[in-house]
């Protein structure tokens, strides 16, 4: 008994050490990676003769909410009301999302799950089309999208980005891993493929499609070059695209007050979004529940 | 006999194609979007890279062969510095964002750490993604280094010198960028890790495995597709994200100097290469799977 006491005593001192270094570590690395947010928060009601200080301070000294009050005297002097930017924004990132992880699910769960000829075919253009930035194909899409009459629509800003490569590789990867039993299962139990795949396959890929939800709702977002290239009309420009013209763009000096609060306001939706799914994203990536 | 045998194939290929239908009646429509947007996207950029645009209007092309390629590579001044430029700091950021995201998930994973928190503090960075905010954060210093990184204490820096100093700011600026961007990576990875059955921890160890054996014979080979799918991730990351040196100049010469066929052309020896390195990758990847199984 004494020998057990005297042992375990030293040992749980030491865990304890271990346990407080390694958790200090870890929020000086926390600190670090949150510089960025810190910054843009602080930039957002920085003065302008602080945002000009050499060498740079990323903390603000004195916030003051007149980048806000800029950004809304050159928003209400605009033909276009704010609201109608959100809107397409949503509306545009939202259709975006939902058609892609249709797409992408369907089409990785066929390629997965049945094995159809001239799959090692599309397996290959899947990971060429990886590798492709899409500024490579930016300008034949523009002629495409011109061709089919599209720009200034919301479908030249959702239609070139449904079928995404990256998508469709990541549910893959998950759906090589559906247990063929389940699916025998529905199918035994008389479900038709298209239910099979609506009502036990994408359950199952929920933690997939969940965080691809989420990435691809930050990117659609945040992607202002495909507004820029598409979108000429103003009634029709995303939020991000509208704020940053609005406050100027990134070379005016007398307004890169306003383009920090644009900045920040534009992020704030996808900050919500992560708030919202974050949970769900963070908890369903263990995909234990797939793996028999 | 005969022709039962027969009836029964003839089912059996009905199946089969049956199956191949419905196989394609969930690909298809992925299939149509990717042959509009880029497949044949891709063949028109390969036709405007070996032309030259004659009137712009309609986009009248002219076919001039290797010409732009000749022009880029031989006397184009600022595309080769580039070019080397970002391919070796994509291949020394590569394995360097993949091994410290590998270690920070599996910080995180440690039992009663504060994982909710941390996972979310270190997934923060994605949602600035590369956005203005970046950008302007990574300009934030004229000297180039990025300014808001690790310092060097100065105390150090006299102590090391000048030359010495600058090399390890170098390496700590390095670090600060592969920190902000490996967010997706740590996810990913701690998907992973948890994908991993306790039993086989408790089993190793029970055979007198030390935690470090454990994570080579364990963790690494359970974890193998998610560092396949990690690797080609943080690969194409680096090579597409709008602060890399190339890209922007590609968009500069196309959107700038309307300089279309040649900025096509940009992007087909950029990106030819960056397709060399992923089908290495692979190729590795497939060697190595290869090799476990025998």
């Amino acid at each position: 008994m004494e020998m057990v006491k005297i042992r375990k005593i030293p040992r749980r001192k030491k865990m304890k050490v271990g346990h407080t270094l390694f958790v200090a570590g870890m929020l000086a690395l926390v600190c670090f990676t949150a510089l960025p947010m810190v910054a843009m928060i602080c930039r957002a009601f920085m003065p302008l003769d602080e945002l000009y200080l050499y060498p740079p301070r990323i903390i603000v000294r004195k916030p003051t909410l007149s980048n806000f009050a800029d950004l809304l005297t050159s928003l209400s002097a605009s033909e276009v009301p704010f609201s109608r930017y959100i809107f397409n924004s949503l509306f545009t990132t939202g259709v975006t999302v939902f058609l892609s992880i249709f797409v992408c699910c369907a089409g990785a769960y066929g390629l997965a799950k049945f094995k159809p000829r001239g799959s090692t075919t599309i397996f290959a253009i899947i990971t060429a089309a990886l590798m492709f930035s899409s500024y490579v194909t930016q300008i034949p899409n523009y002629l495409i999208v011109t061709e089919l009459g599209l720009v200034n629509s919301y479908w030249a800003l959702i239609l070139p980005k449904v079928a995404v490569a990256y998508n469709f590789f990541l549910v893959k990867q998950f759906a090589e891993q559906l247990p063929n039993s389940i699916l025998e299962a529905a199918r035994i139990d008389g479900s038709g493929e298209f239910g099979t795949f609506w009502k036990i396959a994408m359950p199952l890929l929920k933690p997939a499609w969940s965080t691809l939800a989420v990435f691809s709702f930050v990117s659609n977002w945040n992607d202002y070059f495909s507004a820029l290239v598409y979108i000429n009309k103003d009634a029709m420009k995303t939020l991000p695209l509208a704020l940053q013209t609005l406050a100027g763009g990134a070379g005016v000096v007398a307004r890169s007050g306003s383009v920090g609060a644009a900045t920040l306001l534009t992020t704030l939706p996808t900050i919500i979004v992560f708030c919202i799914m974050r949970g769900r994203v963070m908890q369903t990536m263990t995909y234990s529940g797939i793996k028999s | 006999m005969n022709r039962e045998k027969e009836k029964k194939k003839q089912k059996f290929m009905t199946m089969e194609r049956r199956r191949v239908m419905e196989a394609y009646m969930f690909i298809s429509p992925w299939i149509i979007g990717t042959a509009v947007f880029f497949v044949y996207a891709i063949f028109s950029s390969i036709k405007l890279s070996f032309s030259e645009i004659v009137q712009l209007k309609g986009f009248v092309m002219e076919w001039v062969g290797l010409a732009n390629y000749e022009h880029i590579l031989v006397y184009d001044i600022n595309f080769m510095p580039i070019f080397t430029e970002v391919v070796i700091d994509t291949i020394i950021n590569t394995p360097l964002t993949l091994v410290f995201s590998l270690i920070i998930a599996m910080l995180i994973n440690r039992p009663n750490a504060g994982r909710g928190f941390f996972r979310t503090c270190f997934f923060l960075p994605v949602l600035l993604g590369s956005g203005y905010v970046m950008q302007q954060l990574l300009q934030i210093d004229a000297t180039g280094s990025v300014g808001v990184g690790i310092a060097l204490p100065s105390l150090l820096q006299g102590i090391l010198g000048e030359t010495f100093s600058g090399v390890i700011q170098a390496f700590l600026d390095r670090i600060t960028l592969i920190l902000w961007k490996s967010g997706v990576q740590i996810i990913l990875f701690l998907a992973g890790l948890q994908g991993i059955s306790s039993s086989l921890y408790e089993a190793a160890k029970c055979d007198g495995a030390t935690q470090w054996e454990s994570f080579w014979k364990i963790t690494l080979p359970m974890i193998s597709p998610i560092i396949l799918l990690n690797f080609v991730y943080t690969m194409v990351m680096y090579f597409t994200s709008s602060d890399n040196a190339l890209v922007a100049y590609i968009l500069d010469q196309v959107f700038t100097s309307k300089d279309f066929a040649r900025g096509a052309a940009m992007g087909w020896v950029y990106f030819l290469f960056a397709f060399v390195m992923c089908g290495i990758v692979f190729a590795a990847a497939r060697g190595l799977s290869k090799d476990k199984e025998a």
